[in-house]
């Protein structure tokens, strides 16, 4: 039948959604209800950095056995992640709308750090339909692949630790931190970030399979 | 070592030799500072001065690097595989580049300075910020081009995979540049610095890594 | 999307009562309690629930049929 972390992720997520409206708060300023965010808006964040740093294992592991598997695989986790960082951007905007008051600003680190990261991958995705030959995209692919994520990590996680920033938890926002969360909160929001992980990866496991089958049916 | 010295004087014989490259480089970073002092005449602004600086100085390193590995056709690349280490192949480009890239990017400094006007304070913290910048630009332009060379020497996939990831290293060096413009003190900047050198480090390290696996084709 | 656009309309409503909040000191922020009171939040959560378990009913059945087609070979 359907593996068990599947229904996990399914009922975990379910969880946080159900609990997640009615769990009581801390009540702050400028935030107020709409701090329930955290349980929604950051997962689906961290789903997509757990995407990328998985194409880029299987980039390396491509790398060092040259198996064309292991790049479906990275290909195909890229494109989950980027699925993913969509309605991250989204959900992101709508929340910078009514605590911020603006849509989007080139201030914050942290915004300007996934905005590189979306045109990282889009260059990547170019890269590989501009090379015909399998094994050759391969192998380029995850050298691009290991490069761009590097620097994509660098850009996310330590700039934004040294410069200022909106973002609550960086830099000088005095809203919430992110160590301060409620322990109310934590009991929501732990099991959200592992329900959002667990359901990216069964979306990249129906991805992979269909692209292993499209790949064996275009070797015969 | 001995084999890396040739490999670099290698390049620079190339260079000479082909005085086109060259000339049109300088050409065109007297043309593009031309055309600012034109349309800016006078720059009040440091961030405006800034800007458009390191907008310059970005399209130069592009051109600069691309020109390194489109001139190796293909029985160029059978006889490089044949006769070189590919690390020391890598490491001859990327600090020919560095080299190169840091002159150029002096002599740019200088053009503008001349035509429209030097507003730095800090000239040291400038002109440190401006080598380093340079050399990790090559770093990476060089791995980038290596990339575009293997997928048919298209120049504009190489400009579309170099240009995100050159981000976070151009917001660094704008910063720091900023910060020299304005003339603080070397305590505030430190830390810029620091993350400049350091991405020196991890650019330089992994195209060298990565680029036996592009060595093959 | 609709999770968020719920929790907009639960905010914005939560600014419409002021005058329920007369209780409270000024310093006190807003919170949807009244909302939440009438027992208008478990509409919310049952939209939301019922549009999630509609997603995994469908990527359930995607999976089951891609299990059928790798079956097949």
């Amino acid at each position: 039948m359907i593996k068990w972390w599947k229904i996990a992720s399914a009922i975990i997520i379910l969880y946080s959604i159900i609990w997640g409206l009615i769990n009581p708060v801390p009540h702050l300023d400028i935030l107020n209800e709409t701090i329930r965010n955290v349980y929604y808006h950051v997962p689906i964040w961290f789903a997509m950095l757990f995407q990328m740093g998985y194409s880029v294992v299987f980039a390396i592991k491509h790398l060092s056995k040259n198996d064309l598997r292991s790049d479906i695989i990275s290909d195909q986790a890229a494109q989950t992640g980027l699925f993913f960082a969509l309605p991250g951007l989204l959900t992101g905007c709508m929340w910078a709308k009514f605590t911020w008051g603006t849509w989007w600003t080139f201030q914050d680190p942290k915004l300007n750090g996934v905005a590189i990261a979306v045109l990282i991958y889009l260059a990547y995705f170019i890269l590989r339909s501009s090379i015909p030959d399998e094994q050759k995209r391969a192998r380029i692919a995850a050298v691009y692949n290991i490069f761009a994520f590097v620097m994509m990590f660098v850009f996310i996680m330590i700039l934004p630790r040294l410069t200022d920033s909106l973002h609550p938890g960086n830099g000088g926002n005095p809203a919430f931190g992110k160590y301060d969360l409620d322990s109310n909160m934590r009991m929501v929001f732990y099991p959200a970030v592992i329900g959002w992980i667990l359901l990216s990866l069964w979306i990249l496991d129906v991805k992979k399979r269909i692209a292993i089958l499209n790949h064996e049916k275009n070797e015969q | 070592m001995q084999l890396l010295s040739q490999l670099i004087k290698k390049e620079f014989l190339l260079e000479f030799r082909q005085k086109s490259t060259l000339a049109g480089i300088l050409v065109y970073i007297v043309a593009t500072v031309f055309i600012s002092a034109l349309c800016f005449k006078k720059i009040i602004h440091p961030t405006v001065w800034n800007a458009l600086f390191w907008i310059i100085f970005m399209f130069i390193a592009v051109n600069v690097s691309s020109k390194s590995f489109m001139q190796e056709t293909k029985g160029k690349g059978l006889f490089n595989y044949l006769y070189y280490n590919p690390r020391q192949f890598i490491l001859s480009k990327i600090i020919y580049n560095m080299l190169l890239m840091s002159v150029l990017s002096l002599l740019t400094f200088f053009f503008y300075s001349w035509f429209v006007g030097s507003m730095v304070q800090d000239m040291g913290m400038f002109l440190l910020a401006l080598i380093f910048s340079s050399s990790a630009f090559s770093g990476v332009l060089s791995l980038m081009s290596a990339i575009a060379s293997k997928a048919n020497n298209n120049i504009s996939l190489m400009a579309i995979l170099s240009f995100p990831v050159l981000m976070p290293l151009l917001l660094v060096s704008v910063k720091l540049s900023k910060h020299a413009i304005d003339g603080l003190a070397w305590s505030v900047s430190y830390k810029y610095l620091l993350i400049l050198i350091m991405l020196n480090f991890v650019v330089v390290a992994l195209a060298t890594l990565l680029f036996n696996y592009l060595w093959k084709e | 999307m609709k999770k968020m656009n719920n929790k907009i309309i639960l905010f914005v409503i939560s600014l419409l009562f002021p005058f329920l909040g007369k209780a409270q000191s000024v310093a006190a922020p807003q919170m949807a309690d009244t909302f939440r009171s009438e027992g208008k939040i478990y509409v919310v959560i049952t939209v939301i629930s019922i549009i999630f378990i509609c997603l995994i009913g469908y990527l359930i059945y995607i999976d089951m049929k891609l299990r059928k087609l790798e079956n097949k070979n």
